[in-house]
């Protein structure tokens, strides 16, 4: 775990820490630890890319996670329902 | 689901190009876009089994593993007929996920609305 802000009631369960990882490269290996979760689990993502700050927000917005908490480099998702 | 085409025209000849065409093309298939990579002129030599297991870009992963990430995660390569048959290439020496098209493919796809960004 990596240790971002909390959110009162809502622990995140998973977490990854990407590194510098960034662009395409961060957001498939994204996708590919979120979906296999549960609906509605909220991870924790720490990914130091420059880029991640407007990608990430874009990225959501394009699949239907929910972009719980940004603060550069901590972002906590919550896998869609679908 | 919208569309997306990235189409890759380098392979040696500018490795910078091709790992940067396929880690968008990462970022969209990634982002539930339908999409798909068109390989052509001297992009289609990534579309042979083994060549690009030494193109390795300096700040990406490994040009092999990004293309294997993108067809994992649903992404389609096509591969430009007439620019893969004049450079002599074998179509049974595919990449996994690769197919051979000619230009109706490719139009079709397009006219659909796609995007489509050329590295």
């Amino acid at each position: 775990m990596t240790g971002g802000a909390q959110v009162p009631g809502a622990a995140p369960p998973e977490g990854w820490d990407a590194g510098d990882m960034g662009c395409g490269e961060l957001l498939i290996e994204l996708r590919m630890r979120l979906l296999p979760l549960a609906p509605g689990t909220v991870f924790e993502l720490v990914a130091l890319d420059p880029g991640a700050r407007s990608d990430l927000p874009a990225w959501c917005r394009l699949t239907g996670h929910a972009l719980v908490q940004a603060e550069h480099p901590v972002y906590w998702i919550r896998r869609r329902n679908h | 689901m919208g569309k997306f085409c990235v189409n890759v025209t380098n392979s040696k000849s500018d490795p910078d190009k091709a790992t940067v065409g396929f880690v968008v093309a990462n970022a969209a298939v990634a982002s539930d876009q339908e999409t798909m990579v068109f390989l052509s002129t001297e992009g289609v030599r990534l579309g042979q089994k083994g060549y690009a297991d030494d193109i390795h870009e300096e700040g990406f992963s490994p040009l092999r593993e990004l293309m294997a990430n993108f067809v994992k995660a649903g992404g389609k390569i096509w591969v430009c007929s007439p620019c893969f048959k004049r450079r002599k290439l074998d179509e049974n020496k595919l990449v996994d996920g690769a197919t051979i098209v000619g230009g109706a493919k490719l139009v079709e796809f397009l006219s659909g609305g796609s995007p489509c960004v050329t590295y």
